[in-house]
């Protein structure tokens, strides 16, 4: 359940940093290899006896991902040309020209199915594939085993094949038949595949198994053979009989050619094979794995988690509390509208009115010195307010503000009938009346933005875009310190806005790059000062190789105590314990 | 016969050494026993309609004699173990070039050419590829047969060769005794053919007479077509078949990328690309290189198609197995999954050949002619022989630091530490030529399979925030949708992640070897690829009668009496439970069985034949009936399985095939997201039997459906639901790490000689580089052991004795003062991110912090190469100066995150060409 629900929040997550990958169902079934047992029938020559195919489930396929859901019209098209079908009376034509030894399951039978529910692999099988197209593939691979090519003592494997007919490994040997031409019958199990290097790196698998396979067949059929011998030894039947060549085998009448069943007197032989064929196609696929490592998440992934792992927790609380009640009411309008500005963008939608759309738009609304001053307090930490009439406008500027810090750093109010004090919330929306305290009105770690209607009497606006026609912003603060120097960050971030040449994602992948460049200092001056407890001077080192000292040097540090305080609780747990064990000595 | 070397070398490369050995010491072979050049055999055999076989030659039937060495064979002569194969040395030296004497060939080339080519010949007219193990004396054959492609100037083709043997073999009828010398003047050849010491002076002297090729007549035969696609008929089926319906199932596959924005799966999807395209869905689907053909004409003409089939031209490759039971099984687990590239230089060896053939053709007199080819073909060989011999023994890195810390994540800290160490010293000492900067900006651009392993993992951690995940969604794909993970491997370790395809290698160049030896340790963190488990059955459950394999397990060798079984199942009942389960399987069973009884008896007595595909729809599935029928009591319960059967019957007569992809998911599929796919599946299974039951409550009106509205669904239905589900056999596995893959093996140590397989590894002096690099680039390029196309093929050389790093390329560009490529422009951002590690590591930071730090700022590059491919995305001219301001991307670093950006934006490649 829990596990469900990170997910979720990782979709969500995903949505909005813009790099979801979605997975869908492409409408696929694959088979990358099948088992088939062939004979050379004295009658028939080589016959294909039976096939064990693997079916795939429809597979996650990397696609292109982009805003909404794709339609159903887009599986549809996708499956044009894909949707053919093919009828054909298969066991007229094939009955025909068969005898019980180029048969395994009787024409009526079903066939056999085993699905590996871990994957969802169908292993199918029948006498023949149930593709059409690997049937030729079968036909051709048993041929070529049985009367093509040359195995030193007919009996032994041998890895043929080309880019056309697929590649085969196939295992020769021989099954005693006390009626059959020379006491035995020729058989084969072939291995199909379109991987070349897939099925040779095999060999050594696929040779170890089928000479069990192979073995344990020819055993029980060698056992049947001994029987059949003292109850009536062929040899001397033979030898006293006229002997034709020509009719031999149809002389034997009834018994012509006998199946594989009889031979081996096993009445479930097929059902087995089915085991064992299914069991080797499954084991030789999974008999290599690769542990393949990805980078660890980012910062704001883990804050995400761990942010949502806390509301469940929260909300079970209140379930347990409450006999499981329908709505739990306390304090919701600050958590859910907490939770809605972390995870769901597509809430400000709801409301009517002018929106900031980017960073680069509220720069040009508000000026770029007013913006400056605002990105700066922001980067800084201190508390952001914002007090207007219209929450959808307010809720869109902390939107875009947001993207300035690491979700860690982010706790909003984002619109609230009295003041919120700033160690709850750096972002607060505030309705026009609510009064701000003195003292925070006093403090340096405090702006405020006053959003006030234009009058103008005109009751249509003339368009969304166009906020100042709509409002004015006053910006004020008590801070004295300059915010034209640093931090650095914020420097890069104005050049970005300010060029008009790059577009609003590649703005937002920069600011990504930025934040991820900081966030890697904050670790190690987390790391420095808050776990190893160096002293000022080692620190000043460090600053000075995280390329955090120069111009603008005060408000860099100053940026990265702050984001300090937005690191996952897991990574600095992590940090707090389990690196200290691999501490080295100073003598090092 | 163990060598006193060998025994200073310790067994196996693998699972031995800590984290504590110095990382000048620890470089093991990979071998575990001698490996002799004798051991490898070729054969190249001729099949022409008109003349029968012949064998062009038998390495067997040629035997050095030499004045000086008059009993030596050289082959004989294993290479010191301590070094790679020599090439050179000792050949200069000697005044007489040995001379050779061509004998019979030997008694088993008659089989061997059965072998080769088959008993009937095929009419394909691509090449085949085969392997025997030929039991007694122990070898493996490879076999590559070609057919053959002349110009139209000279449709005489190889005739003109087979004639000179021919003549002479009758000129000279008792040629088994007649020895004699030839000389032939071959200043260019021996040049050429200085290579190994059992090569010495090979091409000196022949003498026409001992050449004696056999035509064996018998051996001829008629090609026959073989059922192929697109026959209009097949075989013993009946199934009509068109060549449009092929072409129809031949949907092309997705191109890498094309539709693929997001960034962050390109391992993810190079892996899923490799299972479709190597899938059977589609039937056979030519990949590409198929047209291989045997050229005997320096032209490329186009000749009679008629032609063309008459005559093929084998090349096999005898490798005579060790004797002892564990060297023969490490050596054979050795062959088959370093398989491609053994293939690689087969076809080496092959191009080798055809040109010997077309250039002998050139030389009139025809005993001359002969001694030409042989010297070209044994020269081919020997190279082909020291490549095996040096893939096989070289030494290798034993303890790679990224595949370490990979699989031993308890040494991890002592790695770490190091790891930090060594490079820190390396820093330290080219320092003023930024010489580990610029080798790390050329590794890092090329060998791109870092990239995915610093992508940020969108799942939460399982253990800490410092271990990287492993990657549940390859995972999840490796299990539904198999691929090679071997060959996954290769293609990460030449860094074949980008697009266009590119591969590389690294080669670590110096005369100080403790200093090349600490490169390669540094770079083995750098050069990345997955870790490979293998998972067997343990040693014991092979004999077990219980295991899977075998077939006639608790199947009872002497027939029991039959056993009356207490109460009959009644098939019905059972299945009725069963569907009753998948539709709601919370419930008890039993409890709507009357309900779905009925169903299912409307099912079985329907007589109206024409809804018998509806009613298949609802075969059962029926796992307690098949566990009843195969349990213990398998005999007695034959006759109910039997019973069954008969029942079900009258369904089958009319079978349909249903291709392509009938509806069947609802976005259910991506619910889970990344979870599994498994219960995914079940819960379609359940939603679709429910589907098809409640259709077939309505299927009295199916009588009258045309073909049309039968839903696509319901015809998948009917092939997919019929048949008796049987459990799949569980089965005990041992997972031990993999010894035998390519993160092991082509991770180099200190060669004496330059090899061209290794991903990376490291040699005393280039002279051999320098001969061999460029064709051995343009090798890859037409060859590649990826068994994929690949655009350009790469060699970063790493000359640690003048500290310069070049990197060269098949693309060949004209490089002044006969340099071998372009010096490396060194990465600012790279620069900077070692540097900083280095100081943190000076500043006492606990070194797998700084290893954190590492992959925190190579991560980093992977976020500003989105950047530049967003940015690039709307770009048709790029401001070197804007992506500097803003991004913070200098024209050094352009190339770098130009060419990690191409792993998650294809198009990048594009718009910077």
């Amino acid at each position: 359940m829990k596990q469900l629900k990170t997910i979720d929040c990782i979709k969500r997550w995903r949505h909005f940093t813009g790099t979801s990958r979605r997975y869908s169902c492409t409408q696929l079934v694959k088979m990358n290899a099948l088992v088939a047992l062939c004979h050379f029938c004295e009658l028939h020559g080589p016959r294909t006896l039976f096939c064990t195919e693997a079916v795939h489930p429809p597979s996650p396929s990397p696609s292109q991902s982009g805003p909404g859901i794709p339609g159903d019209r887009d599986r549809e098209a996708d499956r044009e040309g894909e949707g053919l079908t093919m009828r054909a009376n298969s066991s007229a034509t094939q009955r025909a020209d068969m005898c019980e030894g180029c048969r395994s399951l009787p024409a009526s039978h079903p066939g056999f199915v085993s699905v590996d529910s871990e994957t969802g692999i169908r292993y199918l099988s029948h006498q023949h594939p149930r593709q059409p197209q690997l049937f030729s593939v079968v036909r051709q691979a048993c041929v070529r085993s049985l009367s093509c090519e040359v195995c030193p003592g007919r009996e032994g494997p041998i890895f043929f094949g080309d880019e056309q007919h697929g590649f085969v490994f196939s295992h020769t040997f021989f099954i005693k038949d006390n009626l059959a031409r020379g006491f035995q019958r020729w058989y084969s199990i072939v291995v199909v595949a379109m991987d070349r290097i897939y099925l040779i790196n095999s060999w050594p698998f696929l040779l170890r198994h089928l000479r069990l396979t192979i073995q344990s067949l020819q055993n029980t059929a060698l056992k049947v053979f001994d029987s059949e011998q003292c109850v009536c030894p062929q040899r001397a039947v033979r030898m006293n009989s006229a002997f034709s060549p020509a009719v031999f085998p149809h002389q034997r009448s009834g018994n012509a050619a006998r199946s594989l069943t009889s031979l081996t007197q096993h009445p479930n032989l097929w059902a087995s094979l089915h085991s064992s064929f299914s069991w080797l196609l499954k084991a030789c696929g999974s008999r290599l794995t690769e542990k393949l490592l990805e980078g660890a998440p980012t910062e704001d992934t883990l804050v995400l988690i761990e942010r949502q792992t806390e509301q469940e927790e929260e909300m079970s609380g209140w379930d347990g509390a409450e006999g499981g009640g329908s709505n739990p009411q306390p304090s919701q309008s600050e958590s859910v509208q907490v939770k809605d500005f972390q995870f769901d963008d597509g809430r400000q939608e709801d409301l009517l009115g002018p929106k900031f759309k980017s960073l680069r738009h509220l720069r040009q609304v508000l000026g770029a010195s007013d913006f400056r001053q605002l990105a700066w307090h922001v980067l800084m930490g201190n508390q952001v307010i914002w007090r207007g009439a219209d929450p959808g406008l307010i809720q869109s500027a902390f939107n875009v503000l947001k993207a300035l810090l690491p979700v860690g750093c982010v706790r909003a109010v984002l619109y609230s009938p009295h003041y919120e004090e700033a160690y709850r919330c750096n972002f607060l929306g505030l309705s026009p009346d609510v009064p701000i305290p003195a003292h925070v009105s006093s403090s340096e770690f405090s702006m405020l933005v006053d959003v006030l209607n234009v009058e103008r009497g005109c009751v249509n606006p003339i368009s969304d875009d166009d906020i100042l026609s709509l409002y004015q912003f006053n910006i004020s603060s008590a801070n004295t310190q300059p915010t034209d120097k640093g931090p650095t960050l914020l420097n890069k971030i104005e050049v970005a806005l300010s060029n008009e040449n790059l577009s609003v994602e590649v703005v937002s992948l920069c600011l990504l790059c930025l934040k991820e460049e900081w966030m890697n200092k904050v670790k190690v001056l987390f790391k420095f000062s808050k776990v190893d407890g160096r002293g000022k001077e080692d620190t000043q080192k460090v600053l000075a190789l995280l390329g955090a000292t120069g111009p603008g040097e005060e408000d860099n540090v100053r940026l990265l105590k702050f984001w300090m305080t937005g690191l996952s609780k897991l990574y600095k747990s992590h940090l707090m314990t389990a690196v200290r064990g691999g501490e080295r000595t100073l003598s090092q | 016969m163990p060598t006193l070397l060998q025994k200073l070398f310790s067994k196996r490369a693998v699972g031995s050494g800590s984290a504590r050995d110095c990382s000048t010491a620890a470089e093991q072979c990979w071998a575990s026993a001698e490996f002799d050049l004798a051991q490898i055999r070729l054969i190249v055999y001729q099949d022409c309609e008109r003349r029968g076989r012949q064998v062009l030659f038998d390495s067997k039937a040629i035997h050095k004699l030499d004045t000086s060495e008059p009993t030596a064979d050289e082959t004989k002569t294993p290479p010191t173990r301590s070094g790679a194969c020599h090439i050179g040395s000792q050949a200069s030296e000697k005044d007489k070039p040995p001379t050779y004497q061509y004998t019979r060939p030997a008694s088993d080339v008659n089989m061997l050419g059965e072998m080769m080519f088959g008993s009937v010949s095929m009419s394909y007219k691509g090449s085949t590829l085969k392997i025997h193990h030929i039991r007694s004396p122990p070898q493996l054959m490879v076999s590559k047969v070609f057919s053959t492609r002349f110009g139209s100037s000279t449709s005489g083709s190889t005739n003109t060769l087979q004639d000179s043997f021919e003549s002479m073999s009758q000129a000279f009828p008792s040629h088994a005794s007649s020895i004699g010398v030839c000389r032939v003047p071959s200043a260019p050849l021996l040049c050429l053919a200085r290579s190994a010491s059992f090569f010495a002076g090979l091409c000196g002297m022949l003498k026409p007479r001992e050449h004696v090729l056999i035509s064996h007549a018998h051996a001829h035969s008629n090609p026959v077509d073989m059922p192929s696609r697109g026959h209009s008929e097949d075989g013993d089926s009946g199934i009509a078949r068109s060549a449009s319906l092929s072409s129809l199932l031949a949907t092309p596959l997705p191109s890498p990328g094309s539709s693929f924005s997001s960034g962050c799966a390109s391992s993810y999807q190079r892996r899923w690309l490799r299972s479709q395209a190597t899938s059977l869905q589609h039937g056979p689907m030519p990949r590409w290189n198929t047209e291989e053909m045997f050229s005997l004409s320096d032209e490329s003409c186009s000749s009679n198609p008629a032609t063309i089939r008459r005559k093929k031209i084998a090349i096999s490759i005898i490798i005579s197995l060790p004797e002892r039971e564990e060297e023969n099984h490490n050596f054979q687990e050795f062959f088959f999954s370093h398989f491609p590239l053994f293939e690689s230089h087969m076809n080496k060896l092959k191009t080798a050949i055809e040109r010997a053939m077309i250039l002998c053709r050139r030389i009139a007199e025809s005993s001359q002619r002969v001694q030409v080819y042989l010297c070209r073909v044994m020269e081919a060989l020997g190279e082909f022989r020291m490549t095996v011999w040096n893939l096989y023994m070289a030494p290798r890195i034993s303890e790679p630091v990224w595949l370490s810390m990979t699989s031993q994540s308890t040494e991890r800290n002592l790695l770490c530490q190091r790891f930090l160490k060594e490079m820190s010293v390396l820093m330290d000492h080219g320092a003023k030529s930024q010489f580990l900067s610029a080798l790390l900006t050329a590794v890092l651009t090329h060998h791109l399979a870092w990239v995915p392993t610093v992508m940020p993992s969108s799942l939460p951690p399982i253990k800490s925030a410092c271990q990287k995940p492993a990657s549940q969604t390859v995972d999840l794909l490796a299990k539904s949708h198999p691929y090679n993970p071997l060959w996954a491997q290769l293609g990460d370790l030449y860094g074949a992640l980008g697009s266009p395809v590119r591969v590389c290698r690294t080669v670590v160049l110096g005369r100080r070897r403790e200093l090349v030896q600490r490169v390669l340790y540094i770079l083995s963190y750098f050069i990345r690829c997955s870790d490979l488990q293998e998972h067997v059955q343990p040693q014991g459950q092979m004999k077990n009668p219980d295991n899977p394999a075998n077939p006639c397990s608790s199947q009872t060798t002497d027939p029991t009496p039959e056993k009356t079984l207490p109460p009959k199942p009644d098939p019905l009942k059972h299945t009725a439970c069963v569907i009753e389960k998948a539709l709601n399987p919370e419930s008890v069973p039993g409890t709507s069985v009357e309900q779905n009884n009925e169903t299912l008896l409307t099912d079985t007595k329907s007589t109206n034949p024409s809804s018998s595909l509806e009613s298949s729809a609802v075969r059962p599935e029926c796992t307690e009936m098949a566990q009843e029928c195969f349990g213990e009591d398998t005999d007695s319960v034959g006759g109910g399985l039997e019973h069954i059967l008969a029942n079900q019957s009258p369904l089958l007569h009319r079978v349909q095939f249903h291709i392509g992809s009938p509806r069947e998911t609802e976005n259910e599929g991506q619910a889970g997201g990344l979870s599994g796919a498994g219960c995914g599946l079940d819960r379609k299974l359940h939603q679709r039997l429910l589907t098809d039951i409640q259709r077939n409550e309505s299927s009295d009106s199916a009588l009258g459906d045309s073909d049309e509205e039968t839903s696509q669904r319901e015809l998948y239905m009917a092939t997919e639901q019929k048949e008796y589900e049987l459990p799949l056999p569980s089965y005990q596995v041992e997972s031990r790490a993999s010894v035998n893959h390519f993160g092991r093996s082509l991770l180099g140590g200190y060669c004496p000689q330059y090899m061209p397989d290794f991903a990376l590894h490291g040699i005393s002096s280039d002279l051999r580089l320098k001969q061999c690099l460029m064709s051995d680039l343009e090798h890859t390029v037409l060859h590649p052991a990826l068994d994929e196309p690949v655009a350009e093929a790469l060699c970063i050389v790493a000359d640690t004795d003048r500290l310069s790093v070049q990197v060269v390329t098949s693309q060949r560009r004209v490089c002044e003062g006969g340099r071998l490529g372009r010096d490396v422009m060194v990465s600012n951002l790279v620069h900077t991110l070692i540097t900083s590690v280095r100081q943190l590591y000076a500043l006492n930071i606990a070194s797998d912090f700084c290893v954190m730090h590492l992959e925190d700022r190579l991560q980093e590059l992977y976020f500003k190469s989105r950047s530049l491919a967003e940015y690039l995305r709307g770009q048709t001219r790029v401001h070197v100066k804007e992506l500097g301001l803003a991004l913070g991307i200098e024209s050094s670093d352009i190339p770098l995150l130009a060419a990690v950006a191409s792993t998650h934006s294809p198009y990048v490649a594009q718009i910077l060409l």
